[in-house]
C-alpha cells in the first residue's frame, strides 16, 4: 500500500439514530442533532475540555442562517472552544470527505486529533423564497429613498410569495436521483429480485447487529429514539415483491425501483474520532483501525454518457491501483445503498470485461465481492440515509468490525449527487 | 431574385395587431394568391443585441454569461430573435398569401456561419419561397440572412453571411393548392430513447420566453387567449424549446448547423422527457416528447464543425 509518514487512527464514532423524515426529529434542527452526535462521541472519550486539531463536517441540506454549522455545533459542546471547526459539502459524500481529509492532515502531522461527521434533516429543510421575490427585496434593500422601495416593493405579485423547497432534482438533468437510477439499473439489467433481495438482507442484517450489541458503542439515543426507526426486522421478498415501482415508471416492464429498495428520506448525524497514534496513546484510547486511502470521482451523467452515482465505480479502480489491491484483499465491503441497484449495477460494472477494459482502462476485472461480506451489519436502506451522516455511519461500523483484525482491510465506497462519489480503504489493528 | 425592399426595423406588437386585425376582418383568411406575392424579400438594418437582452436570455436558460469572459458568441436562437420582427413583417405584407393568425411553426433549420456578439449592428434580410401543399393548408419556408450592417445584402456573397435560417410554417386550412396535393399523414410509430432530462415548464414558461423574445404571441400567454386561438391550454414556443436543447452546446467559433422539426405542441404547465444521444463524434441527436402520453413534441440534431 501507499506509504504516508504516519497512521490515522479511527478511534470510535457515535451517532443519533436515524429517524424516517417527520417523524421522531421533526422538531429538531441541524445544529440540535450534530450538537448531540458530537456531545455522544465527547462523552464516550471523555474529550471534555480537551482542544482537538479541528472538527469537520457539513449537512446537504443548510439553513442559510448555519453558515457555520459545525462551528456553532462545536461550541455546544464541553470541546476546549479553542477547537477550530469548518462545514463541508460534497452532497452524500459530505461525511466521507470531511473524514478522509482530516486524515490525511493527520498523516501529514498537521493535527493530531479530529473529529469528521454530518447531519442532515429532511424535517427542518430550508425553505426559501422565490428567486423574483428575494431579486426584489434586494432591490427595496439598496433602495435610497422611501420612494425607490416603493417602486421596488410594487412589483411584488402574488406569485412570488409561493416559497420554494429544495428539491431532489439533479439541476442539470431535472430528474430525481431515483429517475437517474433507473436507467443505469436499467441499462445494467439490473433484476427487481435482486434488488429486493439485497434490501431485505440490509434490514435483517442491521436487525441482527442492534441485537448482538454491535451498536452499543457507536449509537447515543436522541429525543426518544434508540434505534433506527426505518428498520423492519421482518421484512421479506414476498412483502417486497407486493409494492409497485416507484421510479423509472416509463420503462413499463423494466421498472424496478420500489420505495422498499431506494433508501427513505431520513434525518440524523454521525461523527467519527480520529486521532495519530501518539494521541490516542496518550489519551489511552482504542484504535480501532487506520484510515489507510480515499479517492474521489466524478462521471460525465449530464447527458447520460455515465449513470449518475456510478462515479464510485472509477474511483475505486484509481484507489486500487495505487495502493496495489484488489477486491480479494478486502474482508469487508461498505458500498453505501442509496438505492439497492447503486449497490448491484456498481458490482456488475466492476466484474465486467469489457466495462473494466474499455471504460475503467484495466487488463482484467476487478472481480465480484463475495455477498458475505458486503454491508455485513446492514446499510442504509435498512438504518436510512441522512445524506452527510452516512459517512460517520459507514467509517465507524466498518472501523469496529475491522477492530481486532489487524492488517485486515475494509473496503467503502459512497455515491453522491451531481455524478461523484468517493471510495475509501480501512485497515484493521 | 428582385431587390429586397428596405424596410425600418419593425415593432412585433404593431405587426400582432395588423394580423389580429386582418384576422378580425378576415381580410386574407380565406387565402391570398401565389401571383400576387411574387418571390419578395425585406431587408432591415438591426442595432445589434444588447448587453441586455442576452443577459436576459442567460438567466431565462441558466447559462454561462455573455461577458467574454465565459462565452461571447450569442447563440442561435437570440439571432433567431433578432430575425424574428422581420420574418413577421414579411409575413404580414398584404401580398403575403398566407394568413399571420395561425400559422404553425413547423420546423427550423439553421446554419451559424459566424460568431456574432453584443451590440453588433447587423443587417437582416427576410424572403419566402418554396410555397408547398400541405395536408392541413400550405406550408412556406421564411429565409433569414443576417449580414454585418452595411453591406447590400444584394451584393453579399455567401462568405459574407453571419447566420442563415429556414423556418418552416403551415398556413393552416389556406389552401393555395388543391386540397389533394397535400399527402396523407405521415405520423409514425415513435419510441422514446433513454431520457437524459426533464425539463419542468410552468404555467409562465411562455410569458417568460415572450418577455425576452418579444414574441407576445398571444397562443403563448394564456389559457384564455389561448383557448380564442383554438388550443386548450397555452403552448410554449418552439424556439424556446430549441434554446433549451442548445444551452451550452454551441461553439464559441460558430460554424456549426442544427435543426429541430416540431410535433405536438407542448401545453403548459408541462413536463417534457428529452434526450441528447450522440450519433458521431461531431452530431448529437434530441429528442423531446411528453413522458405521460409519449407522444413526441420535437426532434433535433447538432453538427458542430
Amino acid at each position: 500500500m501507499a506509504e504516508t509518514p504516519r497512521d490515522a487512527v479511527i478511534i470510535g464514532g457515535n451517532r443519533i439514530p436515524f429517524a424516517r423524515a417527520h417523524g421522531a426529529y421533526a422538531k429538531s434542527s441541524n445544529q440540535d442533532m450534530l450538537t448531540s452526535a458530537l456531545n455522544g462521541l465527547i462523552a464516550r472519550y471523555g474529550l471534555q475540555g480537551k482542544q482537538l486539531g479541528a472538527v469537520a463536517g457539513g449537512a446537504v441540506l443548510k439553513h442559510s442562517k448555519n453558515f457555520n454549522l459545525v462551528r456553532e455545533s462545536a461550541l455546544g459542546t464541553p470541546l476546549d472552544p479553542k477547537t477550530p471547526a469548518y462545514d463541508v459539502q460534497m452532497a452524500c459524500a459530505t461525511g466521507t470527505e470531511a473524514i478522509g481529509s482530516l486524515a490525511n492532515k493527520i498523516k501529514l502531522g498537521q493535527i493530531d486529533s479530529a473529529i469528521g461527521g454530518g447531519v442532515d434533516s429532511i424535517s427542518d429543510a430550508p425553505i426559501v423564497v422565490s428567486d423574483e421575490l428575494r431579486g426584489i427585496l434586494m432591490e427595496a434593500t439598496r433602495a435610497k429613498t422611501a420612494g425607490q422601495r416603493l417602486k421596488a416593493l410594487a412589483k411584488i405579485r402574488p406569485g412570488h410569495l409561493a416559497p420554494k423547497a429544495p428539491g431532489t432534482g439533479e439541476p442539470r438533468t431535472g430528474l430525481s436521483m431515483g429517475e437517474h437510477m433507473a436507467v443505469t439499473a436499467n441499462k445494467w439489467g439490473i433484476t427487481r429480485e435482486e434488488q429486493d433481495e439485497l434490501a431485505v438482507a440490509s434490514h435483517r442484517n442491521l436487525a441482527s447487529a442492534y441485537e448482538s450489541g454491535f451498536f452499543n458503542d457507536l449509537i447515543s439515543p436522541f429525543t426518544g429514539l434508540s434505534a433506527d426507526n426505518n428498520m423492519r426486522a421482518d421484512s421479506s421478498i414476498e412483502k417486497l415483491a407486493k409494492l409497485s415501482p416507484v421510479f423509472g415508471k416509463d420503462l413499463g416492464g423494466n421498472a424496478t425501483i420500489t420505495a422498499a429498495n431506494s433508501t427513505p428520506l431520513t434525518d440524523g448525524a454521525s461523527a467519527v474520532l480520529l486521532g495519530s497514534e501518539e494521541w490516542a496513546d496518550a489519551h489511552d484510547l482504542p484504535k480501532l483501525a487506520n484510515f489507510v486511502d480515499y479517492e474521489q470521482g466524478a462521471v460525465d451523467f449530464v447527458d447520460g454518457a455515465e449513470g449518475l452515482l456510478m462515479a464510485p465505480t472509477y474511483a475505486a479502480a484509481r484507489m486500487l491501483k495505487r495502493n496495489n489491491l484488489t477486491f480479494e484483499d478486502f474482508e469487508y465491503f461498505e458500498i453505501h445503498e442509496a438505492f439497492a441497484s447503486t449497490v448491484l449495477a456498481q458490482m456488475k460494472a466492476w466484474e465486467s470485461e469489457d466495462f473494466c477494459r474499455d471504460v475503467l482502462g484495466l487488463d482484467k476485472p476487478l472481480g465480484s465481492i463475495d455477498r458475505s461480506k458486503l454491508n455485513v451489519n446492514g446499510s442504509s436502506l435498512a438504518a436510512g440515509h441522512p445524506f452527510a451522516a452516512t459517512g460517520g455511519r459507514i467509517v465507524a461500523t466498518l472501523a469496529k468490525l475491522l477492530h481486532g483484525k489487524p492488517g485486515k482491510l475494509g473496503f467503502i465506497s459512497v455515491c453522491a449527487a451531481g455524478g461523484q462519489g468517493i471510495t475509501a480503504i480501512i485497515e484493521g489493528r | 431574385m428582385s431587390k429586397p425592399i428596405r424596410i425600418p426595423m419593425p415593432k412585433l406588437g404593431r405587426l400582432y395587431q395588423k394580423a389580429a386585425l386582418d384576422a378580425a376582418r378576415s381580410k386574407i383568411s380565406s387565402g391570398g394568391s401565389l401571383k400576387a406575392f411574387p418571390e419578395q424579400s425585406v431587408v432591415a438594418e438591426h442595432p445589434g443585441i444588447t448587453e441586455d437582452q442576452a443577459e436576459q436570455y442567460r438567466r431565462l436558460l441558466a447559462g454561462e454569461p455573455f461577458d467574454g469572459v465565459h462565452r461571447r458568441s450569442l447563440p442561435s436562437v437570440l439571432l433567431h430573435i433578432a430575425g424574428f420582427p422581420v420574418q413577421m413583417a414579411l409575413m404580414s405584407r398584404d401580398s403575403f398569401p398566407l394568413p399571420l393568425m395561425g400559422m404553425v411553426h413547423l420546423s427550423n433549420e439553421v446554419l451559424h456561419h459566424q460568431p456574432v456578439h453584443t451590440d453588433t449592428p447587423l443587417q437582416i434580410l427576410a424572403r419566402a419561397g418554396n410555397f408547398a401543399p400541405h395536408r392541413r393548408g400550405t406550408q412556406v419556408d421564411i429565409i433569414i440572412e443576417i449580414y454585418p450592417a452595411g453591406l447590400d445584402p444584394a451584393s453579399a456573397s455567401s462568405a459574407d453571411c453571419l447566420y442563415s435560417s429556414t423556418s418552416q410554417y403551415l398556413g393552416m386550412g389556406t389552401y393555395l393548392f388543391s386540397k389533394d396535393e397535400g399527402g396523407a399523414s405521415s405520423r409514425e410509430e415513435f419510441t422514446p430513447p433513454t431520457k437524459t432530462a426533464l425539463w419542468t415548464l410552468g404555467t409562465d414558461a411562455g410569458r417568460q420566453y415572450a418577455a425576452v423574445s418579444g414574441d407576445y404571441n398571444p397562443i403563448h400567454l394564456s389559457g384564455l387567449t389561448a383557448k380564442a386561438l383554438g388550443q386548450k391550454r397555452a403552448i410554449v414556443h418552439g424556439m424556446y424549446l430549441a434554446a433549451r436543447m442548445l444551452e451550452g452546446r454551441e461553439p464559441e467559433s460558430a460554424g456549426h448547423r442544427w435543426d429541430i422539426t416540431f410535433e405536438a405542441p407542448v401545453g403548459l404547465p408541462g413536463k417534457v422527457a428529452f434526450a441528447a444521444e450522440r450519433v458521431d463524434a461531431n452530431t448529437q441527436q434530441f429528442t423531446g416528447w411528453n413522458p405521460r402520453k409519449g407522444r413526441r413534441h420535437f426532434a433535433g440534431q447538432l453538427t458542430l464543425p
